[in-house]
Formats: structure tokens, sequence, C-alpha cells
């Protein structure tokens, strides 16, 4: 049954090809990108580990002595002239991207951990768990309450709007939403919520927003 | 690390020599550090005080510090010691910036380009007194924030990154959002 199974799956993809061979020589073209910034990260960086296989229609730029993981089957799409940058701010750092990502224009900065999950799908947006970049730059004296260094969490199917921002402290559950232009800090959003406004203060259940439509 | 300060050195060096030959509207005191590009264009005058330093942000290499002035009556001022991380400034009137400031990729704008009726002419009610911004001392500004016209920063104030700021902060303050509000 198994071998039925790939078998027809190869047939429909033989004829897919043949339908349209333009879109399948970008896709090709992608996944040729991707196998050379798989091989050169994982060859030449030791703290970087990406799985087959990665599909690259926009520039991936990882820097810093942080561990970057990302799993199998995500691609990284174009959105507002930029692709995928990960920043790793110090050596302990961890990054972790789940399976099938659409990573688009997303920049992130780690000072602590990050794990994004499976199936998440991004546009231009900015997540970073600290305040700041250079926090040793940093003269004002109120800093202690703003430089600890939290922890995002990310679950299943989360869509990130255009120019939404994620601070440190959040957790988001799985299917959930945020919307464009918002900013997340110290904030838990459940499973199915849609987030919205800058800053977030409550965000809300999609299932009783689609009732109150009807 | 010892050669990369040592070339950024040079090259502030090289940066105040060109002004104090070609751009006589830019002065620019000692000990400026350009780790990537400082482009100040306009007629206006600015003002760069001791031990600057000029840097992209970390990841990003498309962009650089951008000062510029729109008009010859446009003043730029800019403390000691100050930090700028892909900060772009860009003055109609008045920009102050104190001592000890960090800037993380944010904008300061003190004009609104245009008016908002339909010609899209130079707005009418702008000012030098309504339209000025002044930040005070160890202020710090994060990542894709905006500071607008009008807006004073007092001293100790930290801007939380996408935060928008329109009217005064009060020292010692967090701010966050947009508008940008008091964090509590």
């Amino acid at each position: 049954m198994h071998i039925l199974r790939v078998m027809t799956l190869t047939k429909k993809r033989i004829r897919d090809v043949i339908a349209n061979p333009r879109l399948s020589f970008i896709v090709g073209i992608a996944l040729l990108r991707g196998c050379f910034y798989i091989i050169k990260y994982n060859m030449f960086y030791k703290n970087v580990k990406i799985k087959f296989p990665l599909r690259a229609y926009a520039p991936v730029k990882i820097i810093g002595s942080g561990s970057v993981f990302i799993d199998n089957g995500c691609s990284v799409y174009i959105n507002v002239f930029q692709g995928l940058t990960i920043v790793t701010l110090s050596s302990d750092a961890k990054v972790a991207i789940g399976k099938g990502c659409a990573l688009g224009g997303v920049t992130i900065r780690c000072h602590n951990k990050i794990v994004i999950g499976d199936r998440t799908m991004t546009a231009y947006s900015l997540v970073q768990d600290a305040f700041f970049v250079n926090p040793d730059k940093v003269k004002s004296f109120n800093i202690n309450k703003v430089l600890t260094k939290e922890i995002i969490t990310m679950g299943e199917n989360v869509w990130l709007g255009g120019q939404c921002i994620i601070l440190g402290g959040c957790t988001v559950g799985k299917d959930s939403i945020l919307s464009l232009g918002s900013l997340c800090y110290h904030i838990k959003v459940g499973d199915y919520f849609l987030a919205k406004y800058s800053p977030v203060r409550k965000a809300l259940p999609i299932e009783q927003l689609l009732k109150l439509k009807e | 690390m010892i050669v990369k300060d040592s070339i950024a050195r040079i090259r502030g060096q090289l940066f105040i020599i060109k002004c104090r030959i070609w751009m006589r509207n830019i002065h620019i005191d000692d000990g400026l550090r350009i780790y990537k590009k400082l482009k100040i264009s306009g007629k206006g005058r600015v003002f760069i005080g001791r031990n600057c330093l000029v840097d992209g942000i970390k990841g990003d290499d498309s962009q650089f510090v951008c000062i510029d002035t729109l008009n010859e009556n446009a003043v730029v001022k800019i403390g000691c010691n100050v930090n700028l991380y892909a900060a772009r400034i860009s003055a109609g009137f008045n920009i102050s910036i104190g001592d000890d400031v960090l800037i993380e990729e944010a904008g300061i704008i003190d004009t609104d380009f245009h008016s908002i009726d339909r010609n899209r002419e130079l707005p009418a009610d702008e000012s030098e007194k309504n339209c000025r911004v002044k930040i005070g001392n160890r202020v710090c500004i994060g990542a894709r924030s905006v500071i607008t016209k009008g807006a004073t920063i007092e001293d100790d104030v930290i801007v939380a990154p996408g935060a928008i700021v329109t009217k005064t902060v009060k020292s010692g303050q967090i701010v966050i959002g947009n508008p940008a509000k008091t964090l509590d």
C-alpha cells in the first residue's frame, strides 16, 4: 500500500512539472540555493544545523556564536526585499525552528532562547528577546527593570502579521494570529487567539469573533 | 577586534579631515569611530561631540547612519559618547541629542514634510517652537521606533522597540507601544 501511495505521488509530481515548467524551474533553483546554504552552514559553522530540504527564494543570513537549528521542509520567501536573518548575540543563545515553516522577512535577534513551532508563517517582523542589541552600552539607571532576557516560545501553525514585534517573555499558543503592527511584551496568548494593538493588552479567541460575524 | 577598532578610528579621523576641508557646515570633535557608512547630507549645520560611535545594526548590511538637514536653518546637535547604530535623523528645524545616548535602528524626524492639503505644499503652521525635538542624557532608544515632531524626552528614559513617541516623556520612565505609553 505504501509503495502504491508513493508511486501515485511521484506520478502527480511529474504531471505538475509538465503542466507548469516555469514554476518548477523556480522551485528547483530555490532548492539548489537551499542546498548551497545547507552545505555552507553545516560544513563551516559548527553551531548551525540546517536539515534538508530548504527552499531559499531569498538570502539566508546567520550570524553569531550561539546554536541555531532549522528543521526540514522550511522555505524562505522574499518579503520587503529581505530574507531570513538570525543573529545570536551570546554563546549561550539557542534558536530552534520547527518543520515546514514559511520564513520570509523575519529578523530574529536572540540573547537567551527562542523556540518557533512547526508550520509557522511569517511576514516582515521582528522577534527579539531583549530590549537592546548592545546592552553593555546602556547607561540609564533603570535598565535593571528591562534587562531580563526571557524565553520566547511559539506553538504550531502561528501566523505573524506584517511589522509585528515580539519581545521577551511572550508565549504564543498554537493556531494563533498576531495581527498587523502589533507588539507583544510579557503576555500569554492562548490557543487559537487573535492578538491586536500595540502593545497587546488582551488577546481574543477567534471562535468567539467568528460567531459575532454571523 | 583591535584591527577593526584601529580601522574605525582611522576612518573617523579621515571623515573629520574631509569635513574640515570640504563640508564647512559640519563640525565633529575628536574620537569618532566609523565601523560602517556615515552619510551626512544637506546645507544645515551639524555638530557631533567627542568619542561618538557609528555602526550598523548586527545582521543588516543595507542600513547605515544617515543625518539629513532639509534647509539652511536646520540644526542637528549630538552630544558626547553617543552610540549610533543605524540611526536615521532628518531635521527641518532643530534636533538636539544629549550625552551617553544609545540609538538602535530608530528614526528621528521633526517635520511632517508636507501639509494635509490636496496640493501637498510645505506645512505653514510649523515653527521651531512647536516642532523641535529634544532628547536628554542617558536615553536609550530601541529598534524600529520613531520619534516624531514636538517630542521631548527627558533624562534616563528607555524607549522600547517599536514605540512611536509623539509627546513629552518625563525622566526615568519606560515607554512602549503606539502611541507610546508608560509601562506598568
